[in-house]
């Protein structure tokens, strides 16, 4: 094993114990002194309407209410809750064609649960009672729920510079013919012996982070505004804030707390510019603002859903020669990450597998469902599910084993990743294919359940992903940390990479003190000071251990640089030369000659002149280390998952019975957490697949914007997770990890979808694959 | 609406309060109490966030329970599982198996295991994962959370023998 002190080793959880006490505080946690309540006034009428006419003065009659806010009472500005654009060079975002259609209360309501309007007063329950006083006249317009409808022509435009309602489409200039791929797909699929092809759905997903959104906001007596927030990325929404309020950074600060959960749903905004407005509103008093579980459902982004074709074309030796896919999606009322998901979901499919030629379109449709955004796996999902199924239905045309065809055919290192010229940096998918084979015994299986004709029937499927570690080269990639030494040989860590539940704090401290030699416990991470902290893109794409952990690493080497010059100047000897163990430098090879490292941090802070020679003995001042990383690479992680389920063919039903899911993450820095990130990313892909989407009525009416209708899998419908890290350090990633945050989400989908297919011998083409689906299926096979 | 004069006792304190008729238990602890250890999660009573503990370690949500019914009873929050700075085992053990993560749903959580084990201290895992049906954790994927009422299971046997 390796000889790291902490890394690789189950630290424990930094804020586990204030989590079991209830002692960590979340943003709903915060009551403020003389702290008024905001409500947003939210249209439940229509799904499409425009506002004709809107009648606040009895409400703002309503003793206890502070003001009343209209669309004309707060910024005119044009905004987008994404905060994607920040991390595209201007051109390139006029190139895609990103756009700000949103207000904070509109006149054109796109969705049932847009917002209409603002009451701050000084109870909830006051701000609630004046919400029912509004006076709203709409004129209601036509509801278009899917692509097929909103492109239509005669639809209303959601927006004037989006004609059609296509939101998105892969532009021209960057993709030649709207197309993202290589070679020519209609010659190599004229060669092709047989293709294989269907239309897929895939479902409007939603995060259900535990913690709903609670927002305070305060414009204080030094005109600076602050806003308290559960975000993912505090970094970018303070910047989009500040242009938004036209505030300086310098005078607008973001607090964090706890942040519970996040998975895409806090990537960016929500509801952070409708309290800033409030507050900026009523100067001098803290607003709180509360979005309960069902209104959080409606406002905060979902996953695209969306219709996806592919067809490809195989050798009878197997050869993917042709791989034509089109992913339409249905954006949703605004256009929240619009460019990314459209262009993604075609970019993990280039990176999967080795495509002789391969063409990919993809376009989003303004639709009136809630709006669609990130959600952990971001497009990842979408084409697992369509292409890990069309797979197995030609390895069963050709009579090949699913995993031997995955290990012949997957790329491999130095095969471009899912940007063209940025080559994988290592792939261990064969051992993850290898071990997780055997590990649920997979060829035995195979072989007992091809021939089923009971009413319960077993299958076991296996589905592989490539995912990602940051947005290089697509975004921006950036994280700035500092490191303090402390006089006493402690350290402290500042930076702005939040923890929405994954462990980063705790991995990020491990990367810390294993670079400068200190134990875990002696360095702090300062993680939730805002204005201390530099940039940070913040937690999306996996990235926060990969490219923090890049960040922090580069800080501690240079601290460390800095100790190790001063140590060498008291031994007089070279840099090089030294060694630290137990926070004593020494020359490798002569313990003898050593000085502690306290020696070193003391003296630099408390830096006395030496009264017989009036000079200073030993060199002055307090040790920081400093990086503002920019990381050249985007190290794509590996994996394979394998699900055994049993299908009742009577009702329809499926029971996961076991899951085994092998991942190539590098290295593992906690492997406990890593462990934890593949269980729940399996818990959302198992439901992605089988139980889980938002359903609208004709009127766009959202059915189940709740726990109660909403299905996720509870402790008894999951499977044992059998969590396999397979450790094949990456050349780039510190200490050789990779992100491991998003792609335990995916490859299960395609597995479990892959087992029922070995159950039954039916694919179903729509998830989440229901009983009544596989009922009806059944029926027509 | 109505108020009522209630006496509540809270993790061992006594607490006389006037509340509303329609005043949740969940909105006494938190707002009028300052007890953010309970957490709102749904306002249903689906995802057992709000879970504490009354008489026998009996599990309710206190999002679907008006405080006024509750005139006269001990309540436990994760609050009062603590005693002389010393964590309830179950406590110990969601910490030791890396059962958390956000920690949202974990008060609620804990409160359940506590319930859980105190009906049937030595559960299966068919027994614990139907046990925990009711309180949602959307992070863990409930693996090392039904680790860790394993652990405490075992934990709580060595301590009693």
């Amino acid at each position: 094993m390796s000889d790291f002190k902490t890394v690789g080793k189950n630290e424990r959880k930094a804020d586990a114990r204030g989590k079991v006490t209830g002692r960590t505080i979340y943003v709903d946690d915060l009551q403020m002194p003389g702290m008024l309540y905001g409500k947003v006034v939210r249209c439940y009428e229509h799904a499409h309407a425009r506002v004709k006419k809107l009648d606040l003065s009895k409400a703002a009659g309503v003793p206890g209410v502070i003001k009343v806010l209209g669309p004309e009472d707060v910024t005119q500005k044009d905004y987008n809750n994404s905060v994607i654009p920040l991390m595209v060079a201007e051109e390139t975002a006029g190139m895609l064609g990103d756009i700000d259609d949103q207000n904070i209360f509109t006149t054109h309501v796109k969705h049932y649960g847009d917002a209409i309007a603002g009451i701050i007063a000084t109870s909830a329950e006051i701000a609630e009672q004046a919400a029912r006083e509004i006076i709203v006249e709409y004129e209601p317009l036509p509801v278009y729920l899917t692509a097929e409808e909103s492109k239509q022509p005669d639809a209303v435009q959601f927006v004037e510079s989006k004609p059609g309602n296509l939101a998105f489409e892969l532009p021209e200039p960057m993709f030649p013919g709207n197309a993202l791929g290589w070679g020519d797909v209609d010659e190599a699929m004229k060669d092709a012996d047989f293709v294989v092809e269907d239309e897929f759905y895939t479902p409007k997903q939603k995060q259900c982070q535990m913690e709903p959104n609670t927002y305070i906001a305060l414009y204080d007596d030094e005109e600076r505004l602050h806003c308290w927030t559960s975000t993912q990325m505090p970094k970018s929404v303070h910047r989009t804030l500040s242009k938004l309020f036209d505030i300086p950074l310098s005078r607008f600060k973001l607090h964090t707390e706890a942040i519970g959960g996040g998975f895409g749903a806090r990537l960016g905004m929500i509801l952070e510019p409708e309290v800033c407005a409030m507050a900026l509103a009523v100067p001098g008093r803290h607003i709180k603002l509360q979005s309960p579980r069902e209104e959080d459902w409606l406002t905060s982004p979902s996953r695209h859903p969306g219709r996806y074709k592919m067809k490809i074309g195989f050798k009878n030796d197997g050869t993917p020669v042709a791989c034509d896919a089109k992913f339409v999606s249905y954006k949703g009322a605004y256009y929240i990450d619009g460019s990314g998901v459209a262009y993604t979901t075609g970019a993990w499919l280039s990176s999967m597998y080795k495509w002789g030629t391969l063409r990919y379109k993809g376009e989003t449709y303004f639709t009136n469902q809630s709006t669609c955004g990130a959600f952990r796996g971001y497009g990842n999902p979408q084409t697992n599910f369509t292409m890990e199924q069309l797979v197995d239905r030609a390895c069963n045309k050709l009579g090949m084993d699913p995993v031997e065809w995955r290990k012949r055919w997957h790329k491999d290192v130095g095969d471009d990743g899912w940007c063209a010229g940025v080559p994988l940096s290592s792939c261990a998918l064969d051992e993850c294919l290898d071990r997780g084979a055997e590990a649920i015994g997979w060829k035995e299986k195979r072989a007992k359940y091809a021939q089923q004709s009971g009413v319960k029937r077993k299958g076991i499927g296996v589905g592989v992903m490539v995912h990602t570690s940051g947005a290089m080269p697509m975004l921006l990639e950036h994280t700035v940390s500092t490191v303090k030494l402390n006089e006493d040989a402690t350290a402290v860590v500042t930076l702005a990479c939040t923890d929405i539940g994954q462990g980063s704090h705790t991995t990020l401290r491990q990367i810390a003190a294993e670079t400068l030699g200190f134990p875990f416990e002696d360095v702090y991470m300062n993680v939730n000071d805002m204005d201390a902290a530099g940039y940070d893109i913040g937690a999306h794409a996996s990235r926060t251990l990969y490219v923090g952990g890049g960040s922090v690493k580069a800080a501690c080497e240079d601290a460390k640089q800095q100790l190790f010059e001063r140590a060498a100047n008291e031994l007089e000897a070279n840099p090089d030369d030294l060694v630290m163990e137990e926070k004593k430098i020494f020359v490798k090879g002569s313990p003898d000659k050593s000085i502690l490292v306290e020696d070193i941090t003391r003296v630099g802070v408390y830096n006395y002149i030496n009264p017989e020679t009036g000079q200073r003995d030993k060199e002055p001042g307090q040790i920081q280390g400093y990086s503002s990383y920019f990381p050249n690479h985007n190290s794509p992680p590996f994996g394979a998952c394998f699900a055994e389920v049993e299908v009742d063919t009577e009702t329809g039903e499926v029971t996961i019975l076991e899951a085994v899911n092998a991942t190539d993450i590098g290295r593992a820095i906690n492997p406990a957490i890593v462990e934890g990130q593949l269980d729940g990313g399996a818990q959302q892909g198992f439901g992605f697949a089988l139980t889980e989407e938002m359903y609208f009525n004709e009127d766009g009416k959202c059915l189940n914007n709740g726990f109660t209708d909403y299905k996720m899998l509870g402790a008894s419908d999951m499977p044992k997770m059998t969590d396999i890290l397979v450790e094949n350090p990456d050349p780039i990633g510190p200490f050789g990890a990779k992100g491991v945050g998003e792609g335990g989400l995916v490859s299960p989908i395609g597995a479990v979808a892959n087992a029922i297919y070995n159950a039954i011998g039916v694919q179903i083409t729509e998830a989440p694959i229901t009983p009544e689906k596989i009922l009806a299926a059944l029926e027509n096979s | 609406m109505n108020n009522h004069s209630i006496t509540l006792k809270i993790n061992g304190e006594e607490y006389k309060l006037t509340v509303p008729a329609n005043r949740l238990l969940l909105d006494v602890l938190r707002e009028d109490l300052q007890m953010t250890e309970t957490k709102y999660g749904c306002g249903t009573g689906e995802c057992g966030a709000c879970t504490v503990l009354v008489e026998d370690n009996k599990n309710i949500c206190s999002c679907v329970t008006l405080a006024a019914t509750m005139d006269g009873r001990e309540i436990t929050t994760v609050a009062g599982l603590e005693k002389d700075g010393e964590l309830h085992p179950v406590q110990e053990a969601f910490i030791d198996e890396f059962a958390v993560q956000c920690g949202y749903c974990i008060p609620g959580m804990v409160l359940k295991t506590v319930s859980m084990l105190s009906e049937n201290p030595k559960p299966s895992e068919e027994e614990i994962r139907r046990g925990l049906e009711g309180n949602m954790c959307r992070c863990t994927g409930y693996t090392k959370i039904v680790n860790a009422v394993q652990k405490a299971s075992e934990n709580m046997a060595g301590s009693e023998s």
